[in-house]
């Protein structure tokens, strides 16, 4: 298994679209985090003052593009042997289906507890860069950022799994990547808006709060900040987002990945 | 001794029956040609014994198992087919380099393989500014990795120019010299003519010839009367309508040339349609 984990990751390191996934979340984070920092204080602007722990918590926590990536990773993980028709070669090198299946998930899970990793790493740079060119000194404890950069790095790594599931069941790279899009910036947004007292058991908004982001400010629009609804404990919130990659990828083994060539 | 087994293989996508009670045996060391018109069913019949496509019933085996229990299946049997191909966005080496690792063949290895298919020059440069016959090139280096003994090509000269299909013949010979076994199909005749052992014949997914290319070429006497080459034997064979169906005794039947060959009545080699 491990050889095998190794082989997807190589493949996965030796294609450019995983560097252009990385340094889009990158700069995602960056443009996010400087946009937070930016209105930090301002009146209406949901982001509290950079002078506080909360406006702090808030700019070095951007890092909800990092989890959609991810997933977008698992997708074209799966779903891109479809598409450039290397599906064969991998299953005449490895015929055990679910083993490829889960190698892919764990490979694919490596590379997105990477773009968490990034994602953190540069909300945190540019939000307490921008406090202390404030003159504000840190008041978020070194202990929880990197509670919430390894929450992040967990989340993702998990989330490109949920990918590769969705990718194996789909096998079409566009529809796995317009529903990782769909769900997670307007589905979970609508669903989270209407009925707080369940959003916190989405999948996509319990990996934000692992992260350390505030219960609904990974929204997007209308439902962006919307208070009520107590996040879920860190670890019933990973075992509910691995649940659900569990669960995508065991149906994908069961049915989509049996098929034939 | 055979090493790849078709059993009564059977395929069936809904009601069209692509493959119908093949069975046939291909032995060690032997080169055989894997012949038929488009639609015949010998990518289908090859897509079964690489556990690509499931099959409706029956069995197709390498070395008497299933191609999914094989334990290194990149060192048992190396395959060329049209589906297996590699992401465009990778270098013909780095391609290599991944099922090298899988199939712990060593990175030197690579380069051999890869200069065996005279494609070293290219070997950083991505596969899709590859050409037709490049990435056919590269697949052949694939199936070669692992230095199989048995290997599967469907349709290896797809995209080769000339010289290409001449090099092509050449591999397939010094594939024969060293003693391993080759199944490949292709609608080249004349290659397969220059290359092969034995031909095994489908149309319309059944069998309908199996046998060494001298008998089924040999002049006069032949059950297919004045065949004179391959290309006369295969088109007799395959031509519309020459597939009977059953015959008499509920076996295959083929005519060709006038002449209705029942399973068990041909004097010559046709009649190890099942062995």
């Amino acid at each position: 298994m491990a050889l095998l984990t190794r082989f997807e990751l190589f493949k996965l390191r030796t294609v450019r679209v995983t560097y252009g996934l990385w340094a889009a979340v990158a700069a995602l984070g960056a443009l996010f985090t400087a946009i937070e920092a930016s209105r930090a204080g301002a009146t209406g602007s949901g982001v509290a003052a950079l002078s506080t722990a909360a406006g702090q918590s808030i700019v070095t926590t951007t890092t909800s593009w990092s989890l959609l990536f991810a997933a977008v990773l698992g997708v074209l993980v799966a779903s891109g042997e479809h598409r450039h028709s290397t599906t064969a070669l991998t299953y005449l090198a490895e015929p055990r289906r679910e083993r490829v299946l889960a190698a892919k998930a764990l490979a694919a899970a490596a590379g997105g507890a990477v773009f968490g990793l990034t994602a953190s790493a540069v909300a945190i740079a540019i939000g307490l860069g921008a406090a202390a060119g404030a003159a504000d000194p840190r008041l978020v404890p070194a202990s929880t950022l990197i509670g919430h950069a390894a929450g992040t790095c967990l989340g993702a790594g998990i989330f490109a799994a949920i990918g590769v599931g969705l990718g194996s069941l789909l096998r079409s790279q566009v529809a796995g990547i317009v529903t990782v899009l769909m769900w997670g910036l307007a589905v979970e947004s609508v669903i989270g808006g209407l009925f707080t007292s369940v959003r916190a058991y989405l999948p996509y908004t319990a990996a934000t709060t692992m992260a350390g982001i505030k219960l609904g400010n990974a929204a997007f629009g209308p439902a962006h900040g919307v208070n009520g609804g107590s996040p879920l404990p860190f670890a019933a919130a990973a075992a509910l987002v691995a649940g659900v990659a569990a669960l995508l990828c065991a149906l994908a083994g069961a049915t989509s990945v049996r098929r034939d060539i | 001794m055979a090493v790849i087994e078709f059993a009564a293989l059977t395929k069936r996508f809904g009601e069209t029956v692509a493959v119908d009670d093949l069975s046939f045996d291909v032995e060690a060391g032997q080169v055989v040609g894997f012949l038929g018109p488009n639609g015949a069913g010998k990518t289908t019949s090859l897509y079964m014994l690489l556990g690509l496509v499931s099959p409706t019933a029956g069995r197709a085996s390498v070395n008497g198992r299933l191609f999914k229990d094989l334990d290194e299946p990149l060192h048992a049997i190396g395959a060329l087919v049209e589906a297996a191909g590699a992401h465009p966005g990778r270098t013909a080496r780095n391609h290599l380099l991944s099922l090298a690792m899988l199939g712990r063949a060593g990175s030197s290895r690579v380069g051999q393989v890869l200069e065996l298919v005279d494609l070293g020059r290219a070997a950083d440069k991505r596969v899709g500014t590859f050409s037709l016959g490049m990435r056919q090139r590269l697949g052949l280096a694939t199936a070669l990795l692992c230095d199989p003994e048995i290997l599967v090509l469907d349709e290896p000269a797809n995209g080769l120019d000339p010289e290409g299909v001449h090099w092509l013949r050449q591999l397939l010979r010094q594939l024969a010299r060293e003693g391993r076994t080759v199944l490949v199909s292709s609608h080249l005749l004349g290659e397969v003519a220059q290359t092969v052992d034995r031909v095994v014949i489908m149309a319309q997914g059944r069998l309908v010839a199996n046998t060494t290319l001298d008998e089924l070429t040999r002049l006069g006497g032949g059950p297919l009367g004045d065949t004179r080459s391959l290309e006369d034997a295969f088109l007799a064979l395959t031509a519309p309508g020459a597939t009977a169906g059953t015959g008499s005794d509920g076996n295959p039947a083929t005519t060709g040339k006038g002449v209705l060959t029942p399973l068990g009545a041909v004097p010559w080699g046709v009649k190890k349609w099942r062995s």
